[in-house]
């Protein structure tokens, strides 16, 4: 059996465009912020985990031997793990099993990503499609999005307009969050406005290039209980991966998220969490385009399956809505360095402490689901967080 | 904490780097068919009949590789397509590029590649499409052309 494990520490820092500082000078803010925020020494983490999508973003091939001293991890275990984007949850979901395994009692996870200084993001995301079938033919990020969001669209019958929404929701609740890239006052009009990069994703629908990193520190029952009242818990954990051929798979409906449905199925399931619309009281799902945010509230039963068009429109994932989503701001607010979207995960924890400051919800939060999304349709991590 | 811009020093780099990638087992035969025959294959797994585009030399689902090569149609249904405002170097379009995901008749998959000669208000989900080939082939993806669609 899993000993229970708890979050004891969050390092936050502020998410840019340009960042100067290197990638180990980002790490080692987060590092020490997570230090402070826990109590702990940096002699007292017994091994660190860190998350970085693709190393190419940085340009520095096996980029976590940077992390090494500035995560405190000189002469300790430390490993690196990479689902592209679901790097924002499954990082943490290894540093969980660290701990939950009983191999240790105290690790540290540190996930970030420095997307600036490469000419094109968008470059460095074309060498992650399949070189044989796919890669030739020149798909790219927002091209796959509008095969993905057209079926959804399709499918479901959400419309542009809730897509919108879901941005001014974002942008505006990112102007409460000190660490935040984009907060914006903006208007559904604006988001309509706005271009089209690939039908029916605008470029209000999107998430910006964003430097930036976040660490979180797990911890046993033991130890967790030692340095607070009030421990924060990893109630569940679920991924799931679909094929890489998405061409040929047996579900060729790509409006549907199978595999995140199942990751979700299994995190609830540990958590022992069945109708997860009314046991989760907070929420920040992976949202680099808007419709992501709609299908990722579907599969993790926030709403039901083709119910996110009317979840936004009755206000149910406002701040001051019944099942808050995002109030950080998400991605598109807050910014998107793909593995440091663990900062999902950092807001949950940050809810439930009611540390969140003018983040905060108007209401209790005990139970919060995370989800990371990424690949080409491929991954999908998901933590649930809560008290006992 | 430096705000956005460039006072501090930077270094100037840049990875260029060739890569001749195989196209494996599966990808020879079915990359060669296109070359030499303009036909579409597929794998079929004789255990649970499924038909493979891309092919695979082993079936997912039943972890075998007891695996038969079979003759597909040219031809599929428009699963999903997408139009793209941006080039592929980042610059703004007047008129979009289209891509579609085809499942190929009788096959259990399909593949990816150009829509064309036809604008995205008239494209429909479910369509049927044919293959265009290229006239000069070289035994890769780009052999392809493009998807047409099948007007009645």
């Amino acid at each position: 059996m899993n000993r229970k494990v708890a979050i004891i520490g969050v390092g936050m820092q502020k998410f840019e465009f340009r960042k100067q500082e290197t990638v180990e000078e980002m790490i080692f803010d987060v590092a020490r912020n997570a230090l402070e925020d826990s109590g702990l020494s940096k002699d007292e983490i017994e091994a660190v985990v860190f998350g970085s999508a693709v190393d190419a973003l940085c340009g520095i091939s096996n980029n976590d031997k940077v992390a090494i001293e500035a995560s405190g991890g000189l002469f300790k275990p430390t490993m690196h793990n990479r689902t592209s984007g679901s790097t924002a949850i499954s990082s943490p979901i290894f540093a969980y099993t660290h701990v939950a395994s009983g191999m240790y009692d105290i690790v540290m996870c540190v996930n970030y990503e420095k997307m600036s200084e490469p000419p094109s993001a968008q470059g460095v995301f074309s060498t992650v499609y399949d070189e044989i079938y796919v890669r030739p033919i020149g798909l790219n990020v927002p091209i796959q999005c509008s095969l993905e969001a057209r079926d959804y669209l399709a499918k479901y019958g959400i419309t542009e307009r809730q897509m919108a929404k879901v941005s001014v929701k974002n942008r505006n609740n990112a102007l409460s969050n000190p660490y935040a890239q984009l907060p914006m006052k903006i208007t559904v009009e604006d988001v309509m406005r706005s271009p089209y990069v690939s039908w029916p994703v605008k470029l209000m629908d999107t998430s910006p290039v964003t430097d930036g990193a976040r660490a979180l520190i797990f911890a046993s029952e033991d130890v967790a209980r030692q340095l607070t009242d009030d421990p924060v818990w990893v109630k569940g954990v679920g991924t799931g991966s679909d094929s890489q051929y998405f061409m040929g798979r047996k579900n060729n409906r790509l409006a549907r998220l199978d595999y995140a449905y199942y990751a979700g199925n299994l995190a609830y399931e540990m958590a022992g969490i069945r109708n997860p619309a009314h046991e989760i009281d907070y929420a920040e799902v992976y949202d680099p385009f808007t419709y992501k945010e709609m299908q990722h509230c579907e599969a993790m039963q926030l709403c039901p399956e083709g119910g996110a068009g009317r979840m936004i429109d009755e206000g149910i994932s406002l701040k001051d809505g019944p099942l808050p989503v995002n109030a950080s701001g998400g991605l598109q607010g807050e910014g998107n360095p793909i593995g440091a979207g663990m900062s999902r995960l950092c807001w949950c924890y940050l809810q439930i402490k009611g540390q969140a400051g003018a983040c905060q919800v108007p209401k209790e939060v005990n139970h919060t689901v995370a989800n990371g999304w990424g690949g080409m349709y491929q991954y999908n991590a998901v933590m649930v967080l809560g008290r006992d | 904490m430096a705000k956005k811009g460039k006072d501090w020093l930077t270094y100037k780099g840049k990875i260029e780097l060739e890569y001749e990638w195989s196209m494996g087992k599966a990808g020879h035969r079915f990359f060669t068919e296109i070359r030499d025959n303009k036909r579409i294959m597929g794998t079929k797994c004789r255990k649970c009949g499924r038909i493979l585009v891309p092919p695979r030399i082993f079936c997912e689902e039943c972890f075998i590789d007891d695996m038969e090569w079979v003759l597909l149609p040219s031809t599929g249904r428009l699963v999903a397509f997408g139009d793209c405002y941006f080039s592929i170097t980042g610059e703004q379009l007047k008129d979009p590029w289209m891509l579609g995901l085809v499942k190929i008749d009788e096959a259990d998959g399909g593949l990816l590649h150009y829509l064309d000669g036809c604008r995205p208000e008239d494209v429909k989900i479910g369509m049927p499409v044919e293959i265009v080939f290229k006239e000069k082939r070289e035994g890769n993806i780009m052999d392809i052309s493009h998807f047409k669609p099948i007007m009645d």
